[in-house]
């Protein structure tokens, strides 16, 4: 959809709350790198129920959604933290015993579906899939004939998130954004969802933001909220580095449901949000991480 | 001078490496990583090597970072793709190689990295596949490797879930689905190295100075065959070693291994490869 206001600003629980219950939700960034954490927090915090998320290869977003019960269905193509700190808590926990449906896609699965929603087209076709598993997780798909050369593709649905959360270091009032390197599939998720929803670490006049450059532009973003540290304890380069440290308290405590259910009375549920959630990491923690080009060794050393 | 198990493993990966190849790593893959990068400063320097998850080409990382999207391996590299144009080259063959694992590896090199058990129930759900179960199908080579063998339950029989295609699946091989990829060329575990015969089944060619055929045959879940004279891995040089060290100065490496996998260590021994 287009979205036409020249002032898109908005606070962080407004944003949050153009999200209803038992949304697709896109999700923007991956793995340790722009996950929309302040917006997740804020959809934990206002209680949201039965979200239903797409994406590519995600971590604590998705992760901590599922401990706070506010997740029905993952579409995510991989929900962990790597080989550092392993497989997802609290997805695990859930997957196994079956408190959300798994519906476990491809990254060029998703793509293609998100394609065709941008070209409003009914489907498209891919070449993979055919003699994997894929199938028994998506009965949606079907098998088309090509009319040129008689190959037998795998079809896939058009995939329209109603909304997808991005979070951006730079963005202007209108509601303009700055990405760094990798987009990963937030391009693709602002053309084929029906909002974009944002948050940025800074808003910055438009000449300042065209100067860096303007990756998603205003007219698919419906609302932008200025969260500064919105990402952490992701990275939102070039602003700050992903925090290890944090993610690594989160895993441990995610490990069990009622130590998950600590760390979201204690990080996550606080009176005064996300103002809250930095004053408890503190200035100096938080400061650290913006720390990262000084030098090659102060860089790796965020991570030792 | 002596090295360890986790270097070792890492210049075997390097070496299934061709110069002038377009390589990919996944997320999550710190050895397949620090084998790339072995391998372009070594015997493929005009190797095309896209890094992971940054889709970064042919950076010069600092360090290897424990996440696979930090922006420290996008570092001097002039030019980083966008997330659907490495994949698009990847489905339209492009690609001349990719690592790939799984929590369960068949004889075939099917792959599971979905769950293990049922699906309905699992008994471990695993992290997922990423792209995989599309760019397996079209990437020219696949480089599979585990650190897990030894653990019985990687190498099966019969993938509870098959994420990722190998030579043969229950709906067909590769010509039958239409598949342009060549499949699994090499699969190199932490027991040995494995090539695979005309019918697509996995085939021992090498094994670790300290690991013996019997080894191998007691951790893997299905029959298979073994080269005529099965060799020894050919051990790392002292410039793969030194490079595999300066890539990787964290260690993540070694976060793919059991620790006791680690207390491998090896007395390098001078060859004519070796520029010590």
């Amino acid at each position: 959809m287009i979205f036409l206001d020249p002032d898109k600003r908005v606070d962080l629980a407004t944003a949050a709350s153009h999200i209803g219950d038992g949304a697709l939700l896109a999700l923007g960034g991956g793995l340790s790198s722009r996950l929309p954490m302040a917006l997740v927090r804020e959809l934990v915090r206002q209680g949201r129920t039965s979200l239903h998320v797409v994406g590519s290869a995600h971590s604590m977003d998705v992760d901590l959604l599922v401990a706070a019960g506010a997740l029905s269905i993952c579409e995510e193509s991989y929900v962990g933290f790597e080989q550092d700190l392993g497989l997802a808590p609290a997805y695990r926990r859930a997957a196994e015993s079956g408190t959300i449906t798994l519906r476990e896609s491809c990254c060029v699965t998703i793509l293609t579906q998100l394609r065709a929603a941008e070209m409003g087209l009914p489907f498209l076709p891919v070449r993979g899939i055919k003699g994997t598993d894929m199938r028994r997780l998506h009965p949606e798909y079907a098998e088309t004939t090509c009319p040129f050369t008689g190959e037998v593709l795998v079809a896939v649905p058009p995939l329209i998130p109603d909304a997808a959360l991005i979070h951006a270091p730079l963005g202007d009032l209108h509601g303009n954004l700055y990405l760094d390197k990798p987009y990963v599939l937030d391009e693709r998720f602002a053309g084929a969802s029906r909002a974009v929803i944002a948050t940025v670490d800074r808003i910055v006049s438009t000449d300042e933001l065209v100067e860096y450059g303007i990756t998603i532009p205003a007219h698919y973003v419906q609302a932008v909220a200025e969260v500064p540290f919105g990402a952490h304890p992701a990275s939102s380069y070039p602003n700050y580095a992903y925090d290890r440290d944090h993610m690594g308290v989160y895993v441990k405590a995610a490990s069990k449901p009622e130590s998950a259910a600590q760390y979201i009375e204690e990080w996550v549920m606080l009176p005064d949000g996300e103002d809250g959630y930095r004053a408890k990491l503190g200035e100096e923690s938080l400061q650290r991480l913006t720390t990262w080009s000084e030098s090659t060794q102060t860089w790796k050393g965020l991570f030792a | 001078m002596t090295y360890t198990f986790d270097e070792w493993f890492v210049v075997t990966l390097a070496r299934t490496i061709s110069d002038r190849e377009v390589v990919f790593h996944g997320f999550g893959s710190p050895c397949a990583q620090v084998a790339m990068h072995v391998a372009k400063r070594t015997h493929a320097p005009d190797m095309l090597l896209i890094e992971g998850a940054m889709y970064a080409v042919n950076p010069n990382p600092p360090f290897i970072p424990p996440t696979g999207n930090d922006s420290s391996l996008k570092q001097g590299a002039a030019y980083s793709m966008k997330f659907e144009e490495f994949f698009d080259a990847a489905i339209r063959g492009d690609v001349d190689r990719m690592f790939l694992s799984g929590g369960q590896i068949d004889a075939y090199g099917n792959t599971n990295v979905t769950a293990v058990g049922p699906l309905e129930k699992p008994k471990v759900k695993l992290g997922g596949g990423g792209g995989g179960c599309n760019i397996s199908a079209t990437i020219g080579q696949l480089t599979l490797w585990t650190t897990r063998h030894r653990s019985g339950r990687t190498l099966v029989d019969k993938c509870d879930f098959i994420t990722d295609i190998g030579h043969v699946t229950p709906a067909g091989n590769r010509a039958e689905l239409g598949y342009t990829g060549g499949g699994p060329q090499w699969m190199v575990t932490e027991l040995g190295v494995f090539d695979y015969d005309s019918e697509g089944r996995a085939r021992l060619v090498e094994v670790y100075s300290d690991v013996d055929v019997d080894t191998v045959r007691e951790a893997t879940g299905f029959e298979f065959t073994t080269a005529a004279d099965v060799k020894t891995v050919a051990s790392p040089t002292c410039a793969e070693l030194t490079i595999v060290r300066g890539i990787d100065p964290l260690g993540v490496r070694k976060s793919e291994f059991d620790p006791a996998e680690l207390t491998r260590t090896y007395d390098h021994v001078h060859d004519p490869g070796c520029n010590c």
